[in-house]
């Protein structure tokens, strides 16, 4: 099948999205598909480019307005991403991130040109503010237009469900993944002598909670052993800085700043326990990078976060400071009371000189295991009370093995793929299906619906369809 | 797409790893039951929301008020020692009631350097203020005049804490307006005089209102107002009227009536909401 993911988020900008699209376009070419990415051009990174396994990425040359997105003109690139569109012989366009006005645009030209057309939504939104009622009102109208709707949680597709009214049954709920071969533990890399380590990873914003943890770090003032890594930068790292600063936890407190994302985890292991303050999230791929790091996280409860892990892998605690802090000091005691001797099965090839996860992954292949377990491992087990702190922490390898059967983006690759082999059974819409679909959910859109409409008739008199010059697909090398 | 038949399935369970003999797009029975609408809905009644509007309805015959006397020193049926000598009175005992038992030789004396500070230097530059904008036709004048009170209506402050309040330019704006009138008046001292009216009016009123405002203080000016519009103009008077009436009787009418569609959702969507760690608590806090 030939899909085109749209997003204003890719590589070289980094986050949630960005990532999510990334290994999913992996996976899928290397489950035979033939993918294209589209993008706006990032400063000099503009034209087409291939990215790794021949991965085909159009960074069109289109200004950013802000926040890395496109500004919204609904009508102005209508004969870039036509002609993309035709030229790639897409079928499915599958846009990202309901922040993306690039994903919007390219779907109501996708939906034009009569090919199929899903969304992956990977925020939540409240309906309280002006900004969100707006917002909500563009994606009702957009997800009018498309064949189905992704959802990372159950959480978001509640939200999804109520925000943009689209019907139930066209929202799938498809998890984001973690390739746990690149987030494997190395207890080595932990402080030997009594201390431990908490991590904290994520931007330093007032959506991550930042607030919180400038007031749970003081709280440790009095307690020797603990100490804290955060990694990422931010607004709020003024604010971290003067409290480090005010309770004289200097050499306790490291602030790493900005790191790229294949280095966070040489961060995330040298600690024990994670910890994450977001105040609202729909998945949160951070936690399960740590858990699969084998660290003890410590979360909000917050969004989709208590949808993630098992109980075994996470403590979560409501977005308050006493809350967080007693389940900090859980996990603290949980460490201090196993105390485990760590020795890495070698035999299973964890051996701890291996930093990336090559041999891990080659192993994996080999067995070629199926990777989708029936049930889960923990969910045998007693329940156990989940706050006691007689619960012995888990080994790291223990963690990382767990998380690998909980996510994988080769799972994720195919049930995205049922998504989309669902959706090109279904008929494509009618340009008079589209009219009503947009008149319900929003009639202002339609005038710009209408101008994108005779646009496309224009350019199919001035561009005839079976005149575009098709893009020759370059062969994989058979690995 | 959900089979039936299927007894032998797990019970559906909300997380995201399990379910797998589940299709992606299943939708359990426990969907939106996390839902809550109208968690914070303050029901306003009627009563309260007509006490509420009067506070705009004062700063709109305020205004009113400012023009009223500068149309009666323009049309000269009244002299500018007449306006300011009672208002200066009203001044002085609105003043003593603002300081009450507050009131202090210290404070007394802080107060009158100010008040000697900006009547002073009113009177010396009147004559300037005169003529700043003298210049400028009598129609753009108006035009202007209407632009800049319209202004200083919208952005005035009604005690909301929003984006749109802004006490300065709402000040200026007045401010700005009474200077554009000034320079039609046949006499810098008029022009004096309209200033100080202008600053008894959108300073020192609203200061004193704001301190302790209650809905029956918009009975004086309102009849005032109505009153001097009764000798002035009919027709303005009418408009004044069923203006003021329809803004404190009709809108919050109309507002209490559609409270009925409020529909405020919730969920475990929303962004938890904490306390921003700022300058002034930082210190608390630690």
């Amino acid at each position: 099948m030939r899909i085109c993911m749209v997003s204003d988020f890719f590589y070289p900008s980094i986050g949630g999205v960005e990532e999510h699209v990334y290994n999913l376009s992996q996976m899928l070419l290397s489950l035979g598909h033939k993918i294209v990415v589209l993008t706006h051009a990032y400063g000099d990174c503009s034209g087409i480019r291939y990215v790794t396994g021949y991965l085909k990425v159009y960074y069109l040359p289109i200004k950013v307005c802000y926040n890395q997105c496109i500004l919204p003109t609904a009508v102005c690139n209508v004969p870039m991403l036509r002609a993309v569109l035709l030229r790639e012989r897409v079928e499915v366009v599958h846009g990202h991130s309901a922040f993306s006005a690039l994903a919007h645009e390219a779907l109501m030209v996708g939906s034009l040109l009569g090919l199929k057309t899903v969304f992956t939504d990977h925020s939540l939104f409240g309906f309280a503010d002006l900004s969100a009622a707006l917002t909500n009102n563009l994606l009702e109208v957009n997800l009018g237009m498309v064949n189905h709707a992704i959802c990372v949680s159950h959480i978001g597709k509640e939200n999804t469900v109520l925000r943009a009214r689209v019907a139930k049954n066209r929202v799938s709920v498809i998890p984001n993944a973690v390739d746990t071969a690149l987030f494997t533990p190395d207890p080595q890399q932990r402080p030997s002598n009594d201390i431990i380590n908490i991590v904290v990873a994520s931007r330093l914003v007032y959506r991550k909670g930042i607030d919180l943890l400038a007031g749970i770090i003081p709280r440790f003032k009095n307690t020797p052993n603990i100490n804290f890594i955060i990694v990422g930068d931010g607004p709020k790292r003024d604010l971290l800085e003067e409290i480090r600063e005010k309770t004289n936890m200097q050499e306790r407190v490291h602030m790493v700043g900005a790191v790229e994302h294949n280095k966070v985890r040489d961060f995330l292991v040298r600690g024990h326990i994670f910890l994450n303050t977001s105040l609202t999230e729909a998945y949160c791929m951070a936690i399960v990078e740590a858990a699969s790091c084998g660290l003890q996280v410590v979360s909000t409860s917050v969004g989709g976060i208590p949808e993630v892990l098992p109980k075994s892998l996470i403590l979560l605690a409501e977005p308050e400071i006493d809350a967080i802090y007693a389940a900090i000091l859980i996990a603290i005691d949980r460490h201090r009371k196993s105390s485990f001797k760590v020795s890495p099965p070698v035999a299973n090839g964890h051996l701890p000189s291996e930093a990336n996860g090559k041999a891990k992954r080659r192993r994996r292949r080999k067995t070629d295991t199926p990777t989708s377990p029936t049930q889960l491992p923990a969910s045998s087990a007693p329940p156990a009370d989940q706050n006691s702190p007689a619960e012995p922490v888990m080994c790291p390898y223990r963690c990382n093995e767990l998380v690998e059967t909980l996510y994988n983006w080769e799972d994720v690759a195919l049930r995205t793929v049922k998504v989309y082999d669902r959706v090109s059974n279904e008929r494509s819409f009618t340009t008079s299906e589209l009219v009503f679909a947009v008149w319900q959910h929003g009639s202002w859109f339609l005038v710009f619906f209408v101008v994108a409409h005779f646009l496309m008739r224009l350019l199919e008199l001035w561009r005839p369809r079976n005149r575009v010059e098709l893009a020759q697909d370059v062969q994989r090398p058979v690995s | 797409m959900v089979k039936k038949g299927q007894s032998k399935r797990q019970p559906w369970v909300k997380n995201l790893y399990s379910n797998r003999e589940y299709p992606d797009n299943y939708t359990d029975a426990s969907f939106l039951k996390d839902l809550r609408t109208n968690l914070h809905c303050r029901i306003y009644t009627f009563g309260e929301a007509i006490a509420g509007i009067t506070v705009l309805n004062n700063q709109i015959s305020c205004i009113t008020g400012f023009l009223i006397l500068y149309q009666l020193m323009l049309s000269d049926s009244v002299s500018p020692t007449t306006i300011l000598v009672p208002s200066c009175g009203i001044t002085g005992i609105g003043y003593l009631c603002y300081r009450g038992r507050s009131l202090s030789w210290a404070l007394l004396g802080e107060d009158s350097k100010t008040l000697v500070t900006v009547v002073l230097f009113g009177y010396l530059f009147s004559p300037m203020l005169h003529t700043l904008t003298q210049a400028i036709s009598t129609d753009t004048i108006y035009t202007m005049t209407f632009f800049v009170l319209l202004g200083n209506l919208i952005f005035g402050h009604y005690g909301l804490d929003v984006a749109m309040v802004s006490k300065a330019v709402s000040l200026n704006a007045a401010i700005f307006g009474a200077i554009c009138l000034a320079s039609r008046l046949p006499t810098s001292y008029h022009a004096f005089v309209l200033l100080v009216e202008a600053a008894v009016f959108f300073v020192l009123y609203p200061i004193m209102t704001e301190a302790n405002w209650h809905a029956g203080f918009m009975v004086p000016i309102f009849s005032m107002c109505c009153m001097a519009l009764y000798c002035i103009s009919r027709p303005v008077l009418y408009l004044y009227a069923s203006t003021t009436i329809f803004i404190n009787f009709v809108c919050p009418f109309i507002f209490v009536w559609q409270q009925q569609y409020k529909f405020n959702i919730h969920g475990p969507w929303d962004e938890a909401i904490v306390e921003e760690n700022t300058e002034e608590n930082l210190d608390g806090n630690l």
